[in-house]
């Protein structure tokens, strides 16, 4: 199995509560999070495009920091593939950094590699990670990738019959 | 050994076990305002709030957040929270305190304001209320029962405006119900950044279809959902009302069986929109003519259609309650009010929320008619504000402050004041200075309890009990999560021990807190001792609502009984009684001149999603995600005054200038600039002369006056 989040584009409104959540889940000083918010803005009025991505930890399937992390520090949990860090093995050197295409991996004041860890021991308690609680808009969610396909795909249809009148 | 491991996993994951002993208590949010107070679930372990999440039973966030919100604990447990009452031992404004104790603040005060009230009388005292809002009917109760008409609130810049422009039209008003509208005409407001809990029922609701068409200058995260956006000037929404219902009544899209059974002075509306064809509304508007036509059509042929405002941006010009006049009066003229899925009336019952519960919050507030006190601050200029709001008007305090006319001010009692939400903001606070005595409750020492004699401490939600009802009928008595700090209080039980000294005859209020909210809930049944069984908060069963159409029983709360297009209350005080359109004071059409040297609309006062006012700056998460003070600027004006993104900028106005960060973006049109309030190392309010008000509120005309934008040096 593989766990993942997912993000609804059309729902994000850029609040930023993820990112605030974070931090107070991970007791993180300000300016420092495991999630970001980034804004787009696209054209011009009238046909100017805004949105907003909320992004952390993608916990990949090949993820490049496990791969170039010299001392294992960082690892994938083969039952749900989450990518996790034992901050004891952590060198400091930010070769995960320079591998994460997505800009996860932060350093804290030791110095050392800290990222998402999917709120894990919230997971294994059956509570979803910090991020995914707090989104007001319900834009984020996660899952096994699986069953968040579904989800994706039973959304996209619906639109598709709703627009033809095929269903209420 | 495993166990040790699991234990640490969970104490770090901060997962609520009996094991990690994490415990998880129920209370509210009150950073923002009643509409959305959120129920939090505070993690509390060995009595501190080490996480805070959103209560999923709540039906009003269901388990969700904003920014403010997530950043609780460091609200709570800032290190500039005040941690004894204070009495002033250097010059005023110095920042220079004694601690003292809660007695001795208390019956320093008392003993003050019964001096004051012997030599000048209780008109002389003010009490004033900012944020938080749950102390207000209880310091409007105190000031009356104290004797003096002066009870006031940041309300005097915020929502009673639109609640004047709504009530001089129908007497009363309501929200779209949301659930049930299939098509929403949002006129000038963000709430997926100032009310976070309808953000997802709205998109809910666009989901499953319904129609949206937004109105304002800006581009919003509704922007993107909107069939249709109407980008007006700034402060020209009347003039945009009005060509909408030139399409309606040209095109016959308006109810004509309501209009002729039930409105008044239709005929001199209709003659007066005759002038606001498309054509003339997009000259002033700017909005292009064949979209006027469009949205007209669409809002007055989908059945049913609801209006939704916000409390602030429509009326934060100097022309503002006739423009939100002018817009309310769609409802009526498409047959939409008080009808399901259109503009529901319920009237609110506790703290600005309506959900179908009766309470006697207003016959508490006011425990001595205005009849039997002097006149209220503002009552000789804002006549109308007097007729339809129980509130002195605010803005008025520094100028009844210079001229001691007609009576002087002394002393003022501040909950959360905050002198940088005036216009001219230097000039309230000089007026502040001249005053014999000023008290200021507050969590934090900030710039205006700097400006106190005496500075009490007051707890936050999370350290006190409250009484909170919502919309859907879910009522909370919430208590203590932890003690509160130091030495802080509830506001309420500071209230109440001045009952006890300054208005010991008071029936109610030197009781306490518990019996003050019996009393007021008392015709719904509810009593604290019950709510008291449910700590997390509980439904109330069969709460009835009121039914729709209630004016076809009852008429409108109106001085006619009907809908007013041609306002009676306006008629006799003199001014024009239909919803005339006149530009901003300041703007390239009205002051040409002045538009010479400042040729750009300056607005602000609109939300980010992390601050509220000034109420999160000082949390370091909140404060990081956008540090720098910052003005919205489009690309094009940008680009012929050479400023890039990330420059420094001055902003002048023909009052003063101010230097922040440039952002240059299509989100403002060009001509607009976008300023965000309330940093607390700038000071926008001081670009805004302090008369520049809307003469019948009295609100300042935030949204839209002139500006000039250079690009500069850094701050210093």
């Amino acid at each position: 199995m593989q766990l993942g989040f997912s993000f609804n584009f059309s729902r994000c409104t850029g609040c930023m509560s993820c990112i605030v959540a974070c931090q107070d889940q991970n007791d993180l000083p300000g300016g420092v999070a495991f999630r970001h918010v980034i804004k787009l803005e696209k054209g011009k009025y009238p046909s100017v495009k805004f949105s907003f991505l909320s992004l952390a930890c993608l916990h990949c399937g090949d993820a490049p920091c496990v791969m170039v992390c010299p001392t294992g520090a960082l690892q994938r949990r083969d039952r749900d593939g989450i990518v996790i860090v034992d901050r004891d093995l952590c060198i400091g050197c930010h070769s995960c950094a320079l591998a994460c295409p997505f800009g996860a991996p932060q350093y804290l004041e030791d110095g050392k590699m800290a990222k998402c860890d999917f709120c894990v021991a919230r997971l294994e308690a059956g509570l979803e990670p910090a991020c995914v609680r707090v989104c007001p808009c319900r834009a984020l969610d996660f899952g096994p990738l699986e069953k968040l396909e579904n989800i994706i795909a039973e959304r996209a249809s619906r639109t598709i019959l709703e627009s033809r009148g095929l269903i209420p | 050994m495993v166990h040790q491991v699991n234990t640490n996993r969970i104490l770090k994951g901060k997962v609520p076990t009996e094991e990690s002993g994490i415990e998880i208590r129920k209370t509210i949010c009150s950073i923002c305002n009643p509409l959305s107070h959120c129920g939090i679930d505070a993690y509390v372990k060995d009595g501190v709030v080490i996480k805070v999440e959103g209560t999923k039973e709540n039906p009003h966030n269901e388990g969700t957040l904003c920014s403010k919100g997530a950043a609780s604990r460091q609200y709570i447990y800032h290190k500039d929270r005040l941690r004894s009452p204070l009495l002033r031992k250097g010059p005023k404004g110095s920042g220079q305190f004694d601690p003292i104790s809660w007695e001795k603040a208390l019956d320093l005060i008392a003993e003050r304001l019964q001096k004051i009230r012997k030599e000048s009388g209780p008109e002389s005292v003010v009490f004033y209320v900012g944020y938080p809002k749950w102390q207000r009917p209880y310091v409007k109760r105190l000031a009356h029962s104290f004797g003096s008409p002066n009870y006031c609130s940041e309300s005097s810049t915020c929502f009673q405006a639109t609640q004047i422009a709504s009530r001089l039209n129908y007497g009363y008003f309501g929200p779209p119900e949301l659930s049930k509208t299939k098509c929403l005409l949002v006129w000038s407001g963000n709430p997926f950044y100032s009310n976070t809990t309808m953000a997802r029922k709205l998109l809910d609701a666009r989901e499953r279809g319904m129609k949206i068409i937004e109105v304002g200058p800006l581009i919003t995260p509704l922007t993107s959902h909107a069939d249709i956006h109407l980008r007006l000037r700034p402060g020209t929404d009347g003039a945009l009302a009005l060509g909408l219902a030139h399409v309606m009544i040209e095109n016959n899209l308006y109810d004509r069986e309501f209009v002729e059974k039930w409105t008044l002075g239709f005929e001199e509306y209709q003659a007066y929109v005759q002038e606001f064809s498309p054509h003339v509304a997009e000259s002033i508007t700017g909005v292009p003519s064949e979209l006027i036509v469009k949205a007209a059509t669409l809002y007055a042929t989908t059945k049913p259609a609801g209006l939704l405002t916000s409390a602030s941006p429509t009326v934060h010009h100097t022309n503002g309650v006739q423009n939100h006049r002018a817009l309310t009066a769609l409802i009526g003229l498409t047959g939409n009010f008080d009808k399901e899925g259109g503009n529901y009336v319920i009237p609110p019952n506790y703290l600005y929320i309506a959900n179908g519960l009766i309470f006697r919050e207003a016959e508490f507030a006011q425990s001595r008619p205005y009849s039997e006190m002097a006149p209220r601050i503002g009552e000789d200029v804002y006549p109308v504000w007097c007729r339809l709001v129980s509130e002195a008007q605010a803005m008025h305090i520094p100028n009844q402050i210079r001229t001691q006319k007609p009576y002087p001010i002394r002393a003022l009692v501040g909950f959360g004041l905050n002198y940088r939400m005036w216009p001219g903001s230097d000039y309230m606070k000089e007026s502040l200075g001249m005053i014999d005595f000023l008290v200021n409750i507050d969590l934090f020492m900030t710039d205006s309890a700097k400006m106190a004699d005496i500075v009490l401490p007051a707890c936050s939600s999370f350290e006190r009990s409250e009484l909170k009802t919502y919309p859907e009928g879910f009522v909370i008595w919430t208590q203590p999560v932890i003690s509160p700090l130091w030495d802080s209080r509830s506001d309420v039980d500071i209230i109440t021990d001045l009952a006890v000294r300054l208005t010991p005859e008071d029936p109610l209020l030197p009781k306490g807190y518990e019996v003050c909210v019996n009393w007021i809930m008392e015709p719904s049944n509810l009593t604290v001792e019950e709510l008291k069984k449910y700590p997390a908060g509980r439904m109330v069963e069969n709460i009835r609502r009121p039914p729709y159409q209630k004016y076809e029983k009852a008429g409108f709360p109106t001085p006619s009984g009907k809908m007013e297009f041609t306002s009676t209350i306006l008629k006799e005080v003199g001014l024009d009684p239909l919803p005339y359109y006149q530009e901003p004071k300041l703007s390239p059409r009205s002051t040409p001149e002045v538009a010479k040297k400042f040729p750009l609309i300056l607005t602000t006062g609109s939300r980010l999603p992390h601050f509220i006012h000034s109420r999160t700056f000082r949390l370091s998460w909140t404060k990081a995600l956008t540090p720098h003070p910052f003005v919205e600027i489009n690309p094009q004006d940008a680009g012929v005054r050479g400023i890039a993104s990330g420059d420094w900028v001055k902003i002048s106005t023909p009052r003063s200038s101010i230097k922040v960060k440039a952002e240059v973006t299509e989100k403002v049109p060009p001509g607009v600039v976008n300023i965000y309030h309330a940093y607390p190392e700038i000071e926008v309010n001081q670009l805004i002369d302090p008369d520049y008000l809307d003469p019948i509120s009295g609100f300042p005309g935030f949204k839209s006056l002139l500006c000039e934008v250079e690009k500069t040096r850094g701050l210093g």
